[in-house]
């Protein structure tokens, strides 16, 4: 142990005993403190600690890469992130390192997508060491932190997404953050505490004043030691034991050991590396730190088989600050910051040749490299001092003042000068309050709102955000077109001919009119594949659209790519192209183990609708069918039969280039008739099974029966079923009824006759209601029963006493609404048909029923002389008619009718010529002038 | 036992007022008679870093910057309107203020439909004036003009229920700090003293705001003070309130935390369930305030003192809380029974302890009420 620091020891000893009576865990932290800045200085290998976000940081970093030059740089970030590093070129910061993996192995299936992401901002230390490293020859920088698989092995449990709602919060969707340098109190009380007596809001606003301003301006040494002091008092208050501190340790191991082996591998000199983490690190004490030869090495696992895949998404100050948990505005401050601490100091940063976002500046070569002194003591001087006055200086404040008055006034304030000058007076007591000799940033926001905000308009920013705007604001981050993955450049590639700037950061309205420029045909359909594939706001129609068989003459389109750069960069990682990633979803969701027929159904209607590849469609139609022969329920009888109906019903219009069924409708037809043919008596009698799958499993059988028996199909399986089928429950039993009806079994009498049998009777009158649903369900297999439904409707109308009519009513109106909205055009036409339009007539008017009821008993009036008539004519010419007789296959002797017949008996034998006069009154007159009858 | 009901904060804290004023070495704005950092200790009491050697009591409850933005205000150019929802302790922030800074909290005015702008500024004492003609002894100051030659804060409740001319003729009196009375010849200006401001309460259920002219909007800093939804701080509140209700009624009379805990859960129910409802019918008229709460237990500890077993029990409670939030007949009940057959009751049999009695006698009340 060095003596540098035993005057320093000493004196937290003495106050730790004069402090607290008795042996107690101070004199030990506090000492504690002091020997592990000691032991991290101690290190051949420099350690260099950093906290996130931090332009403190960022500034030392800048100063000692200058002073020190290292030929190696250890980075404590993701190891498998290092190949995305020389892409930051072509991004505008800040962008985040994102690794993605989507198909799993060795983690639960309901983790995935997996996604780790590692914010970049210019305003880091990272940064700095990266530009420096890549931009300076014969320096190697080597990323040392756990793989993003190892991030997901370590993880305790599932991974769970904070809400976000802010849009661009969003900017990283749900993946895990990584950072470098995470430094923040390990337990709430400590948190609260400094909090408390800082008197300040948030941890970003304490680490600011009491770390961040002191630490601005100061040398390395002070730097160093006050950083690694910092890191030390958060390691020795962590509660022990918990599982992020055992996950830092495992981490700190994995660093190290790979350090270490890279030093041995590379045989780099120790003195010429530097390795960069955060404070709270480079304060390890587990076994395995250190940079010595023969310290033992960490056991490594293995990575699991998932695929990782990498690339670089968007990010922004916000995204950032709610990832990380930050307080809003505290990385655009930090931003502020680091702009100021440049010109204070007249640093020149690193940077990335060629970086957007910034100014061009000729890359001078960099001075040699200053020899390291040995270290003295900086703390006790750092912590003798009281906080140093920073905040804002008053130039500084007027300006903010006067500028936020304006702001305000642009966003609906009634604000003044008078407003200006009382913010300014309301920061300046509220820092002197709140014992600081200058207004923070902090400060101000708190007096602005105070002054200015009077009432909240809902939709307006409020002054709290505009504080936050005039501080930085927001910067969101882009990748450059040269770093995005082939599927969004192909994207972007292809859109060209729209000549719309998709990079920008706002909407984009495209119109196409596909008469005129028959060539952005190209364009369309890949907008409506990326539709399909991003759901959301990255493309959205606002006219045309393209149902089955249709085509839009025009359309045009809401292009938002800018801002949802992220949703198609990992949509980049499924694929190559669109299509090739369209295509795999759909094969994919056909293929998963819970589709089913309708699923496939869908699948083969996008696949038309998008893909222009009969190839697919037939394969999932092929999938179709297998899945429909092996389903067990008729769950989705309805879904099935309403797609299928819309398929054949575009397969045989002309909008389908072949015109005819192909093979594997065909089979989908003969294998869903054999199907729902075999499961219809189990679902008559099945209580689980519902009136409307019964009823679309017979509108399968009854509307396909043509074609299905064409196919070659045996009606009698379906007699049989319907013969076999037990209906339960009265919906059923109506349906049944229907069935049967449709089969020729049961006369609409009949049905009449059950239904008004049912009516009389007064036990099976509450249950009335279920037999007209079950009719009314009738309508979609045997839509010839349309108005029997609206008899029956009227009749249950009429007779139902209002206790049964009354509850019942709302859910008839609302399973028609719900189950089947396309009957109800069909019985409304058919009650148009029936009912009188006028009320004038309703007076006069019989039901239809009625009125049959009334004239069936009537006797026939027969027209005995068109009958006579045709009679005359046989017998006047007998070998004609013999003759024609014979043509149609009946030879008889020709007898004479009776000389005189009674006018309304009419011979049996005369029926047939009757109806022919009857039916075609013109063209018999016609014929017998022409043979003289 | 005072032989004053309620004696203003001045008054009750005087003691405590005047070893902070002996002990206070900071720097006053005006006249004030504690500096800023005092008035906060005073409002929100002392902790052990503030190196007192005597401890003093948080008496306002919510977040320490509003009372910071609060005393930064007073020491301005610029009125104070504190604004919130009604019982979230505006007026009683508003008086410890008045009291802590000029020891004067008294000077009130209240704002009603029938404030009249004399009310504000000064009236005649008509008799006087028939004897003696107009002078300055027979005027009479209003409570903002005597603040305003004292040098001392004015306070004026509900500002917003006056009608927009009455609170107009604050707009001079805060921005040149002077009234004048052109009835006299002579000495007919009185002049704002240092130290002299202003501190307003408005109600933002009723009318809000926005009926505020923009000219007097700018005169004033806004503060807005939120419901506390907090448990812990509101649990505090509670406590503190009823405590000291209890020793104002001389009644000695113990509240279980259990209870305590009953009145805070069912308070947030009804507070969640407000929030969700969709029309004025389906949420209660009461606004849930903390001062709803004390309240609704000061109620309860009255009616057991005087009625009961003197102990409070979960049937009294329930009893009160049932009375004082039905007040709607059949809208409120609706809500009542809704909430205690749909939450309380279930709740009841899976947690039992004092949610039975609670279950039991809301029962009783809703079924007496309807």
């Amino acid at each position: 142990m060095s003596q540098v620091f035993e005057p320093l020891r000493q004196q937290l000893l003495d106050a730790a005993s004069t402090f607290t009576d008795g042996p107690a865990a101070l004199p030990e932290i506090l000492a504690g403190l002091v020997d592990d800045v000691d032991h991290s200085l101690a290190e051949p290998l420099e350690i260099f600690p950093v906290c996130h976000h931090s332009p403190a940081s960022a500034l030392a970093m800048g100063r000692r890469l200058r002073e020190k030059q290292p030929k190696v740089i250890y980075l404590e970030l993701c190891e498998d992130l290092q190949p995305l590093l020389t892409e930051l070129r072509n991004c505008r910061l800040p962008v985040a390192l994102q690794a993605f993996a989507s198909e799993l192995e060795g983690f639960p299936a309901t983790w995935g997508p997996l996604s780790v992401v590692a914010p970049v901002t210019e305003a880091s230390a990272e940064y700095q060491a990266i530009a420096y490293a890549l931009e300076t020859p014969g320096v190697e920088l080597v990323l040392v932190d756990r793989s993003a698989d190892h991030v997901f092995q370590w993880a305790p449990d599932e991974p769970d997404g904070q809400d976000r709602e802010e849009p661009e919060d969003d900017l990283h969707g749900d993946a895990v953050g990584v950072e470098i340098g995470d430094l923040r109190p390990r337990f709430a009380e400590l948190e609260q505490h400094l909090l408390h007596h800082g008197q300040v809001r948030h941890w970003s606003e304490w680490w600011d004043q009491y770390v961040e301003q002191p630490l601005a301006g100061a040398d390395h040494d002070t730097y160093r030691q006050v950083m690694t002091l910092v890191g030390s008092l958060f390691r020795r208050l962590t509660p022990a034991g918990t599982r992020r501190l055992e996950s830092d340790e495992e981490r700190e191991r994995f660093m190290w050991t790979r350090i270490r082996s890279h030093l041995a591998q590379s045989g780099v000199e120790r003195e010429d590396c530097l390795y960069v983490c955060g404070a709270f690190h480079a304060v390890s004490r587990v076994a395995e730190a250190g940079s010595q030869p023969g310290t033992p090495d960490l056991e490594i696992t293995p990575r699991s088989g998932t695929t990782w895949l990498y690339g670089l998404i968007p990010s922004s100050h916000s995204a950032i600050e709610a990832q990380f948990g930050l307080a809003p505005g505290s990385v655009s401050i930090a931003a502020a910051t680091w702009e100021k601490g440049l010109n204070r100091f007249g640093l020149k940063p690193f940077r990335l040749q060629g970086q957007k976002g910034t100014r061009r500046r000729a890359a001078k070569a960099l001075p040699p490299a200053v020899a390291a002194e040995p270290a003295t003591d900086r703390l006790t001087e750092y912590l003798a001092a009281p906080a140093a006055p920073g905040g804002l200086d008053d130039e500084e404040l007027r300006g903010w003042c006067v500028d936020l008055v304006r702001l305000a006034r642009r966003n609906g304030y009634l604000a003044s000068t008078a407003d200006a000058i009382a913010v300014y007076e309301t920061s300046v007591l509220l820092a002197s309050m709140r014992g600081r000799a200058r207004p923070t940033p902090y400060d101000f926001q708190d007096a602005a709102v105070t002054c200015i905000e009077k009432d909240v308009v809902p939709g307006r920013r409020d002054v709290r955000r505009l504080c936050e705007i005039l501080l930085g604001g927001d910067k969101v981050g882009q990748v450059g077109y040269e770093a995005l993955p082939p599927l969004a450049k192909d994207v972007h590639d292809r859109l060209e001919p729209l000549g719309l700037d998709l990079q920008a950061r706002k909407i984009r309205r495209a119109l196409i009119d596909l008469v005129a420029n028959p060539e952005l045909a190209g364009c369309s359909r890949l907008l409506w594949r990326l539709q399909y594939l991003l759901p959301g706001h990255a493309v959205r129609t606002v006219m045309g659209s393209r149902r089955l068989g249709e085509r839009s003459v025009q359309e045009s389109w809401d292009l938002d790519l800018g801002r949802h750069q992220r949703t198609l960069i990992e949509l980049g990682y499924e694929g190559v192209t669109a299509e090739q990633v369209l295509e795999q979803r759909l094969r994919r969701s056909v293929r998963d183990p819970k589709a089913t027929a309708a699923d496939a159904l869908d699948a083969v209607e996008d696949s038309l609708r998008l893909l222009d590849s009969p190839r697919l469609s037939d394969e999932l139609g092929i999938r179709a069918v297998e899945l429909l022969a092996a389903e067990r329920t008729v769950d989705d009888a309805p879904l099935v039969l309403a797609r299928i109906r819309r398929l054949i019903a575009y397969f045989e219009s002309p909008a389908h280039p072949g015109g005819s069924l192909p093979s594997w409708c065909e089979q989908f037809v003969k294998a869903g008739y054999a199907h729902y043919c075999t499961l219809l008596p189990m679902s008559f009698a099945d209580e689980e099974t519902g009136v409307r799958q019964v009823a679309a499993m017979l509108g399968f059988l009854f509307s396909m029966e043509s074609l299905a028996l064409s196919l070659g199909c045996e009606r009698t399986q379906l007699e049989m079923s319907v013969q076999q089928s037990v209906p339960h429950g009265p919906a059923k039993t109506a349906l049944f009824w229907a069935a049967r009806h449709q089969l020729g079994d049961l006369a609409v009498g009949d049905l009449r006759h059950n239904c008004d049998e049912l009516l009389a009777n007064p036990l099976v009158l509450p249950s009335f209601p279920h037999y007209v649903s079950g009719f009314v369900h009738a309508l979609e297999p045997v839509p010839r029963l349309a108005p029997f439904v609206v008899e029956t409707l009227s009749k249950a109308f009429a007779r139902l006493p209002d206790p049964v009519l009354l509850p019942w009513l709302p859910t008839l109106i609302t399973t028609l609404k719900q189950d089947a909205p396309e009957l109800v055009p069909v019985l409304t036409r058919e009650a148009g048909r029936t009912f009188p339009g006028t009320l004038s007539a309703l007076d006069t008017w019989t039901a239809p029923w009625n009125r049959m009821a009334q004239k069936s008993p009537a006797p026939r009036q027969l027209p005995v002389p068109a009958a006579s008539t045709a009679r005359r004519l046989l017998d006047a010419h007998p070998l004609t008619a013999l003759g024609v007789a014979a043509l149609l296959g009946r030879t008889s002797e020709w007898s004479a009718a009776p000389a005189v017949a009674a006018p309304d008996q009419e011979p049996a034998v005369i029926g047939p010529a009757k109806k022919l006069r009857e039916t075609h009154p013109d063209t018999t007159d016609a014929m017998a002038s022409l043979i003289g009858g | 036992m005072s032989d004053i009901l309620r004696a203003p904060a001045e008054v009750k804290y005087a003691e405590e007022l005047d070893w902070l004023e002996s002990v206070d070495t900071g720097s006053k704005p005006f006249s004030w008679r504690l500096s800023p950092k005092m008035v906060r200790t005073f409002v929100l009491g002392s902790e052990r870093a503030d190196g007192l050697n005597r401890e003093i009591t948080q008496k306002w409850f919510g977040d320490r910057s509003i009372v910071e933005r609060a005393i930064v205000t007073l020491a301005s150019d610029r009125g104070l309107l504190l604004i919130g929802d009604p019982g979230t302790g505006k007026s009683w922030l508003a008086e410890l203020l008045a009291a802590a800074i000029s020891r004067n909290s008294t000077l009130v005015v209240q704002g009603t439909a029938g404030t009249t702008e004399d009310h504000i500024k000064y009236s005649w004492n008509v008799s006087m004036v028939i004897a003696k003609g107009q002078s300055r002894d027979s005027m009479i100051p209003s409570p903002i003009m005597t603040a305003m030659e004292g040098g001392v804060i004015g306070r004026f409740e509900e500002l917003t229920r006056s009608t927009s001319d009455v609170q107009d003729a604050l707009i001079s009196i805060l921005s040149e700090k002077y009234v004048s009375i052109p009835e006299l010849d002579d000495n007919n200006i009185v002049f704002a003293k240092p130290g002299f401001s202003v501190i307003a309460t408005a109600n933002s259920r009723d009318r809000g705001v926005n009926d505020l002219s923009s000219a007097l909007k700018r005169r004033f800093n806004f503060v807005r003070i939120p419901v506390v939804t907090n448990k812990k701080s509101e649990a505090e509140i509670v406590r503190f309130r009823t405590e000291e209700l209890l020793r104002r009624h001389a009644i000695d009379l113990e509240v279980p935390p259990t209870l305590l805990d009953v009145l805070l859960q069912s308070f947030a129910d009804l507070r969640t369930a407000s929030a969700a409802a969709t029309s004025d019918d389906e949420k209660l008229e009461s606004a849930l305030s903390t001062a709803e709460q004390i309240g609704v237990l000061e109620d309860a500890v009255l009616h057991s003192t005087f009625f009961g077993e003197r102990e409070l029990t979960a049937q009294t409670l329930a009893g009160s809380l049932v009375g004082s939030l039905a007040r709607r007949s059949p809208e409120d009940l609706a809500i009542l029974s809704t909430y205690w057959h749909g939450v309380i009751e279930p709740r009841s049999q899976n947690e039992g302890g004092e949610w039975t009695g609670f279950l039991e006698g809301g029962r009783q009340a809703i079924s007496v009420l309807s």
